[in-house]
């Protein structure tokens, strides 16, 4: 056989198509999807969905409970009798009505432990994430312009070289003197001065990426600083962002219970998890009842909120994606 | 770098002022100042004029306004003229019930009162009589006439900034009887040394030896942070953080004026303390005293506020540092494997769980398997009542060291320097022990200072639970008892710590790691 022969028969396996400037331009990889690698990654462990799981069922708890089983702590104000009762003679006070009520004992009001910690745990959970969205959107965007621009820089280290050092008890106390100790006011009190934290972190963070080569390059190229901000820096610091996040929800569970220990928390009328424990904490030897769980109901949201957190600030580094 | 220290001690002193100018602002601007009779029992009981005047008294008390009362001005009008008979002497009678009638604008002393005060810018108000129409004085109804002059921030500030060190000379004594004014050295009988006396001073003992720790003190200069009006009514807050706490410490003792002979009494008196009485001598202490220095504080058993906060906080500091980097050293070596995991946990539970939870189970957990003290003062061995509080502060910072050692070690493991070594066949031990540890340390020296100066603040919880005489619940106190004087003392004391820690862990920092350069123009070099 000779090569012409041969060309002409395999002339028929080929045929001509239109030439495509379009697809030319495309790389052919696999797509990636940087939201869908994080997730993959983040339910890739089984104690994770364990963990969400359980989130899930303390959130709902405390969101729908309260609903069917409203807390009144003065309830039982003018019965003495139902003070400071344990679960066993609760019940038994109450002639086993109503048990799931009492099956946790009274507080130092007669007020019912049980129905309590879940009325304040919905306090303690809003709380957390109202004043974590708020502290961290305002925190990262005056981080992010921080970092990047040196004269702002100026202004505002010396700002916060100052406010860093008023103490931040007596920032809260006066607070809560002048504007109350209802929810909201409460919220302000811890984001007014709050955020300055995490945007002198975030600050440090943006300095470190701003001038990397890549950076550098871009803005040689005439990228708008809002831009470069936004599509350079703030992709690069997802993981960082993500930790800090896993750190700041606890942190105002636990901020609001030592606030209520010393005595600028949240108002009476406001049920919350460092109230409970500061009426709990005067007797914890003799009523351990009282004391005992809205520590651990605090201590479960904390320590899930910060595992899940820092499970999660793993998965979105991209460098676990492989 | 002198002149950078120079610039950034400048700087310093410049934000600390402004701190307290905030922090003043913050005291007596924003808070409602009517706010500290809430829970007041005079107050409730008092009524009309009465009310407005106890108002008036307090509000001066508290730092908001000077005020000055015109029964006050007369007072002492007359007991130049008529020395302690004053109450009794006509002319004083007559002005005093001047401003009970309503022709009180005619009395001369009433007058002389108007002019004084209201050229030095005092505002005068006159409380009216209140009366029954059948003429009798309704309740709290007494007429009054006062002058009150608002102090405003920039006064308020400066006059701090005034007293603030004060040093003791032989003239501070204002009083004419005193006419023998020395300051000199003396054989100290209580101590068998020589001291330094002073008479016209504050102060008797001016330096002095003895055998508390450290042994030589002196009363010679005084830092004024701030007055207590109602936690330690009438302290400064300096004495009142540095002055022995606990029971009485009696022992076997002398009077100055039983000296030389053999007498001898069981007194817990402190007689290096004494300071000059400008009231009236009472007849026993004449019998006791050659002079007039007869105000004196005690010997205590306990430790100061401040020794035991510093005492508690840095024995767990220097605890956590030699369990936690060592700790922290190891899970990093054994990263994923048990140790770690279990270190790990450990973190995790400090990190998230509420302070106030752990230290209460650390307390539980104490008490009912160790059988230690739980509260301090009811501690049978004294030295036993510091176990509790200090591993409850030590175990959070073992956390958290651990954490950031671990994190920082493994950091630097793949670094090159740490190949290089290996390929040169170092063992892994030589290049954790020194090398890796060596580089993560970098991170860890700026703290070192804040964490040991950080202990002279105290620690609120830890205090509160075992219920420790520390300077931790201070502040909080102060805020509570609307204290304003300590609340800006304990802001001084605070802010300074913090700006020195910052200063002291930069230099130390550059110490340690000779790369860094503290001077900001950086490439230069040196």
């Amino acid at each position: 056989m000779s090569d012409k022969n041969m060309n002409a028969q395999n002339a028929d396996l080929f045929r001509f198509i239109d030439r495509d400037e379009i697809s030319s331009e495309k790389i052919t990889a696999p797509r990636y999807s940087y939201w869908r690698s994080v997730f993959r990654v983040f339910f890739r462990k089984k104690s994770n969905i364990v963990m969400i799981v359980l989130l899930v069922l303390i959130f709902l708890g405390s969101f729908l409970l309260p609903l069917v089983w409203p807390y009144d702590p003065m309830e039982n104000v003018l019965d003495a009798k139902s003070f400071n009762l344990s679960p066993a003679k609760a019940m038994a006070y109450y002639n086993g009505e109503n048990p799931i009520k009492w099956c946790l004992g009274t507080g130092q009001l007669g007020n019912s432990i049980m129905y309590g910690i879940w009325s304040s745990a919905r306090t303690s959970l809003q709380l957390a994430i109202i004043c974590a969205a708020i502290n961290m959107t305002v925190g990262i965007i005056v981080g992010a312009v921080w970092g990047y621009s040196k004269r702002f820089d100026a202004v505002m280290l010396v700002i916060y070289n100052i406010i860093a050092n008023v103490p931040y008890i007596l920032l809260i106390s006066v607070l809560v003197y002048v504007i109350g100790s209802g929810f909201w006011p409460f919220v302000f009190a811890l984001t007014v001065t709050g955020w300055l934290g995490i945007a002198y972190f975030f600050r440090t963070q943006v300095m470190i990426i701003r001038d990397r080569e890549y950076s550098l390059a871009s803005r040689c190229l005439g990228t708008p600083v809002p831009r470069v901000i936004s599509k350079n820096i703030l992709p690069f610091l997802t993981s960082v962002i993500v930790t800090l996040l896993a750190t700041e929800l606890p942190s105002y569970i636990s901020m609001e219970v030592f606030l209520s220990f010393i005595g600028v928390g949240l108002s009476a009328s406001v049920p919350s998890l460092g109230r409970m424990i500061q009426q709990g904490q005067t007797a914890f030897m003799t009523f351990p009842w009282a004391f005992w769980p809205p520590v651990i109901i605090a201590s479960i949201i904390t320590i899930l909120l910060y595992l899940l957190g820092q499970n999660l600030a793993d998965a979105s580094d991209p460098r676990t994606h492989m | 770098m002198r002149k950078y220290m120079l610039k950034r001690i400048l700087f310093s002193l410049f934000s600390l002022l402004v701190v307290v100018m905030v922090v003043m602002l913050l005291v007596y601007t924003a808070i409602e100042r009517s706010s500290i009779f809430q829970t007041d029992d005079v107050w409730n009981k008092k009524s009309a004029n009465d009310r407005v005047i106890y108002e008036y008294t307090m509000y001066s008390k508290y730092g908001y306004l000077n005020y000055v009362d015109y029964t006050n001005f007369i007072k002492s009008k007359y007991t130049e003229l008529y020395g302690a008979d004053y109450a009794t002497s006509k002319e004083f009678i007559a002005d005093k019930a001047a401003v009970q009638k309503s022709d009180w604008k005619d009395n001369e002393s009433v007058n002389e009162f108007i002019q004084k005060y209201g050229t030095q810018g005092y505002k005068l108000r006159y409380l009216e009589p209140l009366k029954y129409k059948s003429g009798k004085t309704k309740p709290g109804g007494t007429g009054y006439l006062i002058a009150i002059q608002e102090k405003n921030v920039v006064w308020r500030l400066l006059d701090y900034i005034k007293g603030f060190i004060t040093a003791e000379n032989k003239n501070m004594v204002q009083d004419p009887e005193l006419t023998d004014r020395y300051v000199r050295f003396e054989k100290d009988p209580y101590s068998g040394a020589f001291a330094i006396v002073g008479s016209g001073t504050q102060h008797k003992y001016l330096l002095y030896f003895d055998g508390r720790f450290p042994f030589i003190h002196q009363n010679w200069l005084h830092l004024n942070l701030g007055t207590s009006y109602t936690t330690y009514r009438g302290q400064e807050i300096t004495s009142v953080i540095t002055n022995p706490t606990g029971e009485l410490k009696s022992k076997s003792q002398q009077y100055p004026l039983m000296l030389g002979t053999d007498q001898y009494v069981d007194t817990a008196i402190n007689f290096h303390s004494l300071t000059y009485n400008t009231g009236v001598i009472s007849d026993v202490e004449k019998s006791q005293f050659p002079d007039k220095y007869t105000v004196y504080s005690y010997n205590r058993s306990g430790l100061s506020m401040i020794e035991n906060s510093f005492v508690i906080g840095l024995i767990a500091t220097l605890l956590a540092y030699a369990i936690g980097l060592p700790l922290g050293m190891l899970n990093a070596r054994r990263k994923d494997k048990l140790a770690d995991k279990l270190g790990n946990a450990y973190i995790i539970f400090i990190m998230s769980v509420p302070s106030l939870g752990y230290i209460f189970m650390f307390a539980a957990i104490g008490t009912s398997v160790f059988k230690l003290p739980y509260k301090f003062a009811n501690a049978a061995i004294p030295i036993l009542a510091y176990v509790l509080p200090t591993i409850s502060l030590a175990l959070p910072q073992i956390g958290s060291l651990m954490k950031w050692m671990r994190r920082y070690m493994i950091d630097q493991m793949n670094s090159d320097y740490v190949k290089f070594a290996r390929s040169q066949g170092l063992s892994e031990k030589e290049i954790y022990n020194t090398h890796i540890s060596k580089n993560a340390m970098i991170y860890l020296v700026h703290g070192i200072p804040a964490s040991i100066l950080g202990c002279l603040t105290g620690a609120i919880i830890t205090e509160t639970v075992y219920g420790v005489p520390g300077v931790g619940r201070l502040l909080t106190n102060a805020i509570n008892s609307h204290d304003n004087g300590v609340i800006v003392a304990v802001t001084v004391f605070y802010t300074t710590l913090s700006i020195l820690s910052l200063i002291l862990g930069d230099v130390l920092l550059a110490k340690y790691d000779p790369r860094i350069s503290l001077n900001a123009d950086k490439g230069g070099g040196r």
